[in-house]
């Protein structure tokens, strides 16, 4: 329908040509790539369930077109690994666990790996609590993913 | 490092979930130029975009449609750059930039807090003070602080380029003195300026603002200026708070006085955020936060 998009996802180079111009990257991911750890939530800007990463830098999936982000370096929960703050975010969740139904956890992951690589930005817990209130969790269970964060937070180091 | 890369075929049924919702279409160019991007939004069937995260909604919400979005994303408008006494913030730059950058909460404490209220970090990383500017949106959380900074809106268009004052520019909700085929490049703001920016929101994290209070000194003013977002459909600013406010250290009894005069002479909305009698009450209350916040603290003698 278009012209091919190449797209670094994960590590992996692509090259699409089934992508359709009006395409969010939260579909691409899902749909046409079968990253199903990103999330849809309220598709609205919201809720940051959908938040991935895009040269290192959060990124509400649902309201990018695929289109815009040809060219970069995406990451998804799949391939937070990858990333320099990713296995310490994981192992912070994990410790507590930080998660109930686990339906937010990868926006969580996505969006405070990117906090945490981000520079200029400041790395107290308080600040990191503060810079993640893009993300929500329906099941309230803000207590133990607080506590995930105070792991991560400068204080501690 | 562990790759997963599913190869999940997309089979219909598999697509119906994305496909559910009224379907979006339109092709999507990228101009790399200013002249390129100016003939592509004077065609007739087109829109521009930049950070998107307000225009995609439109469209799923198919308040608009076009034939072809025009991204603005390829031009040279990402810069924040300080010449003649002014920060220029190009149209295109993400907000988030604007919050990273050390000075910016220095000498404009008013426009960092009011960036910092725009969404969270992975909107602001996409989501632009044109667009913001463009949306106009009664509760733009922006706008008062462009406004009582006395910003200057720079725009081009195939003809040249202008600049507006943004009381100008501002008509109200999703309405701005901008011509099809016109683009903002840049916003600029004198510097420094003491200033401060307040809101009320149901819920912190989850609303858009009630009211947005923003102040500023701007350099060479003989008064505060003070701007009200989210009470009329366009932010405002307030004389009748402005002429108590003469000194750069106001005294407690004009304080007061100004929060009591903020509203004054102006009706306000009523809408399923806020009742007119309860914004009244939170332009006088904000009013004197803003200021608290934003007045210098006295020079250690």
């Amino acid at each position: 329908m278009s012209q091919p998009i190449r797209l670094t996802v994960n590590g992996t180079d692509l090259e699409r040509s089934d992508l359709d111009d009006a395409e969010r990257l939260l579909d691409t991911l899902r749909w046409r790539l079968g990253l199903k750890g990103t999330k849809e939530g309220c598709r609205t800007g919201d809720c940051g369930a959908c938040t991935v990463l895009v040269d290192g830098e959060s990124t509400l999936s649902c309201l990018t077109l695929t289109r815009e982000v040809e060219g970069t370096r995406i990451t998804t929960i799949e391939g937070v690994r990858g990333e320099p703050a990713g296995p310490n975010v994981l192992t912070a969740f994990g410790a507590e666990p930080a998660l109930q139904c686990g339906y937010c956890t990868p926006g969580f992951v996505m969006a405070l790996t990117g906090l945490l690589q981000e520079e200029g930005s400041t790395h107290r817990t308080s600040n990191l609590v503060d810079e993640l209130e893009g993300n929500l969790c329906r099941c309230t269970g803000y207590r133990s993913i607080i506590r995930a964060i105070g792991a991560l937070g400068d204080e501690l180091r | 490092m562990r790759v997963y890369l599913a190869s999940v075929a997309t089979d219909g049924k598999a697509n119906s979930h994305a496909l559910a919702r009224p379907p979006v279409t339109f092709s999507f160019v990228q101009p790399t130029s200013v002249e390129a991007a100016l003939r592509a939004v004077g065609t007739p069937g087109s829109v521009a975009i930049a950070g998107g995260t307000d225009l995609l909604l439109d469209f799923d919400n198919q308040r608009i449609a076009a034939d072809r979005v025009v991204s603005l994303n390829g031009l040279p408008w990402k810069h924040l750059t300080r010449a003649g006494g002014r920060l220029v913030v190009g149209s295109t730059l993400p907000l988030r930039r604007i919050e990273l950058d050390p000075r910016v909460a220095v000498d404009l404490p008013g426009l960092y807090q009011s960036v910092h209220a725009v969404g969270g970090v992975p909107l602001r990383h996409r989501a632009t003070m044109g667009g913001n500017l463009v949306r106009a949106s009664p509760a733009s959380d922006l706008l008062p602080v462009l406004l009582a900074l006395e910003a200057t809106v720079h725009i081009v268009g195939a003809y040249g380029s202008r600049a507006s004052s943004l009381d100008d520019f501002l008509r109200g909700s999703r309405s701005v003195d901008l011509a099809p085929g016109e683009l903002i490049e840049s916003v600029s703001v004198p510097y420094p300026a003491p200033s401060a920016y307040v809101w009320q929101r149901v819920r912190p994290a989850k609303d858009i603002s009630q009211v947005g209070v923003a102040v500023a000194r701007v350099p060479g003013a003989g008064h505060w200026n003070v701007a009200l977002g989210g009470v009329v459909p366009r932010p405002i600013r307030s004389p009748s708070a402005e002429r108590h406010l003469t000194r750069l250290r106001p005294k407690a009894e004009e304080i007061t006085r100004a929060a009591e005069a903020a509203s004054e002479g102006v009706a306000f909305a009523t809408d399923r955020r806020a009742s007119e009698a309860y914004r009244h009450l939170l332009v006088s209350v904000l009013v004197r936060r803003a200021l608290d916040k934003a007045i210098p603290p006295e020079a250690p003698s």
